[in-house]
């Protein structure tokens, strides 16, 4: 298929800028997952420490960013150039692996878009969610699974994390595999492709250089008049929502997509219905086409918006010049860790019921913990003390004895105190 | 394959080495390892008066540590040896930092992991361990017993 020396020779490594991006897709992302937490009151921490701290943090994150849209728009690219080429009838493995890498790469962009857990972020997750509801039939309880609850969730963030990390990057490098090894990968990837591919890198990398990740504010300091945006990538699907009444925008965003690209896989078997696919191919590059167009005019043309959105730049370029703040983790005991047990507790009971009260067993016999207590009958802080002085009056056996002669009034009402406070 | 097409391919994927090398170097400096700082506190272990008596005291502190994104408070358990002028050792045993027990019928600390033993001074009676346990900075102030965490890496080097 390839012709040598030629313009169209050289329109033909669009393989190789999908494979370059793709490789730095994944290498940036292994990377960002040394640092990044799937929680939610740990997210947005990790990834200002990415941002402000980790050496080259900044950067590798824009390249993760501004990677996954040139992908997607490459494979776009690459999907157009290939139907134009005939693939579909020449290369039906290749036509339908790129076919399902854009869908793949689309559903990473969406799930890797919820994990910095910004107020962008939060805002793209319930847009996830509002789609999935609206779907015909299954809404409810697709909406359901996505968010692994009824509502917005630690455990919605942690699906996200797992698709985007774990699930499509496995299904991505599985479906790269079975291209790879049907063609092998001195031709897969040809020096057009290896020098095409680096040089889109090269602007890439410049690029994110120069252009920071977005990071919006967190969720909990994110005004009312705070405006999110979605990547370049989803902007079409952004701006049609905007025209399109309720859960229509369900068909649109997912259904119609999902048709069209499953067309699109099937098209190497449509034999008569080719001008069909063909069409809904060009219908939706010009929807995309259009829509994204669309999205930035409306946004440059109205004044507020436009304000709006220097206020956005402008506090997250405050932001970035403001120093880390770090989470608080506390691997402590919440109770009286600096106290610790009372000296008379220590010497005489600890033995027995732990330096802790965790309870210990010596030889046959077993001492009771005393975590808890406090939440059974009869064990207040006046119990305690009376249980002290007579342990048989509150039924126990020996070898719990009287403390009445050891221990003064004062030492055992601190004991006490000490042990009601105990918890598990 | 020739020498000259083994070339060509080799020659070919020269652009795609220089992509790899460039996140290679970012990449070693994105994962180099940040070490962590100590805050150096004066933290609170018991009043002085209850101090008495021959047996050590288990005591815990809570020490503060700024370690990656996050500033962890972490729990320790100390041991107060009022025999010894009140002198406070680490719990965490100098072999391999699992944490001592005080036996108080055998009157001496040992620990769970390797069978290092010490005696109630807190010093190396026998085991893998090759020193005693780990002395930290201690002062009174109004009455209180204070004293610096440290960890047993850092005793190590010091």
């Amino acid at each position: 298929m390839r012709s040598d020396n030629s313009l169209s020779a050289w329109l033909q490594t669009t393989t190789g800028i999908v494979a370059v991006l793709l490789a730095v897709q994944f290498l940036t992302g292994v990377l960002l997952a040394f640092y990044y937490v799937p929680s939610v009151d740990h997210a947005y921490t990790t990834v200002s420490y990415i941002e402000k701290v980790v050496s080259s943090g900044s950067w590798i994150r824009s390249l993760h960013h501004y990677g996954s849209q040139w992908l997607t728009i490459f494979v776009f690219i690459h999907v157009i150039r290939l139907f134009l080429d005939r693939a579909y009838a020449a290369n039906r493995i290749q036509w339908i692996v790129a076919i399902l890498l854009l869908g793949l790469v689309m559903a990473a962009g969406g799930t890797g878009y919820s994990l910095p857990w910004d107020a962008r972020a939060f805002f793209s997750t319930r847009v996830a969610e509002g789609l999935m509801a609206g779907l015909p039939i299954a809404g409810g309880m697709a909406r359901l699974w996505l968010l692994g609850g009824s509502e917005i969730s630690g455990v919605t963030l942690s699906r996200f994390f797992a698709l985007h990390v774990l699930v499509i990057p496995a299904v991505i490098g599985a479906v790269a595999v079975w291209r790879m090894f049907r063609a092998q990968i001195v031709e897969f990837l040809g020096p057009r492709d290896a020098i095409v591919g680096a040089l889109v890198f090269l602007v890439l990398a410049l690029w994110a250089l120069k252009h920071p990740a977005p990071f919006g504010p967190s969720v909990v300091e994110a005004g009312a008049d705070y405006l999110p945006r979605p990547g370049a990538q989803f902007l079409w699907l952004y701006q049609s929502l905007k025209y399109i009444p309720g859960g229509l925008g369900s068909i649109v965003g997912v259904v119609l997509p999902g048709i069209v690209l499953a067309v699109l896989v099937a098209l190497p078997w449509l034999k008569r219905q080719r001008l069909i696919a063909g069409s809904l191919l060009g219908a939706g590059v010009v929807l995309v086409v259009i829509m994204t167009t669309a999205s930035y005019l409306s946004d440059r043309r109205d004044p507020r918006t436009a304000q709006q959105f220097a206020r956005q730049a402008a506090a997250e370029e405050a932001w970035r010049h403001q120093p880390f703040n770090p989470a608080t983790i506390t691997l402590a005991a919440t109770t009286n860790v600096t106290g610790g047990a009372p000296v008379m507790y220590t010497k005489y009971c600890a033995n027995c019921h732990g330096t802790q009260g965790q309870g210990a067993q010596q030889g046959p016999l077993k001492f009771p913990p005393l975590l808890d207590v406090s939440a059974k009958p009869r064990r207040s802080v006046d119990d305690i003390v009376s249980l002290l002085k007579d342990p048989a009056a509150y039924g126990l056996q020996p070898p719990m004895r009287s403390f009445s002669e050891k221990l003064t009034e004062e030492q055992m009402r601190e004991i006490a105190e000490w042990i009601v406070k105990l918890r598990k | 394959m020739t020498v000259e097409t083994s070339r060509r391919s080799f020659l070919k994927f020269l652009p795609l080495a220089a992509v790899f090398a460039s996140i290679g170097g970012a990449a070693f400096r994105f994962l180099r390892p940040k070490l962590s700082a100590a805050t150096n506190a004066w933290l609170d272990v018991a009043s002085v008066s209850e101090l008495t008596g021959p047996q050590p005291i288990s005591r815990k502190i809570a020490a503060e540590q700024i370690t990656g994104w996050a500033i962890t408070t972490e729990e320790h358990n100390v041991f107060v040896l009022p025999a010894k002028n009140n002198q406070v050792v680490s719990a965490i045993c100098p072999h391999e930092g699992c944490e001592v027990a005080w036996e108080q019928n055998r009157n001496r600390f040992s620990c769970p992991c390797h069978e290092s033993y010490f005696a109630a001074d807190g010093s190396r009676i026998s085991g893998p361990a090759q020193r005693g346990l780990d002395p930290l900075p201690a002062r009174v102030q109004d009455g209180k017993l204070q004293v610096q965490y440290i960890s047993k890496e850092q005793a190590t080097r010091a």
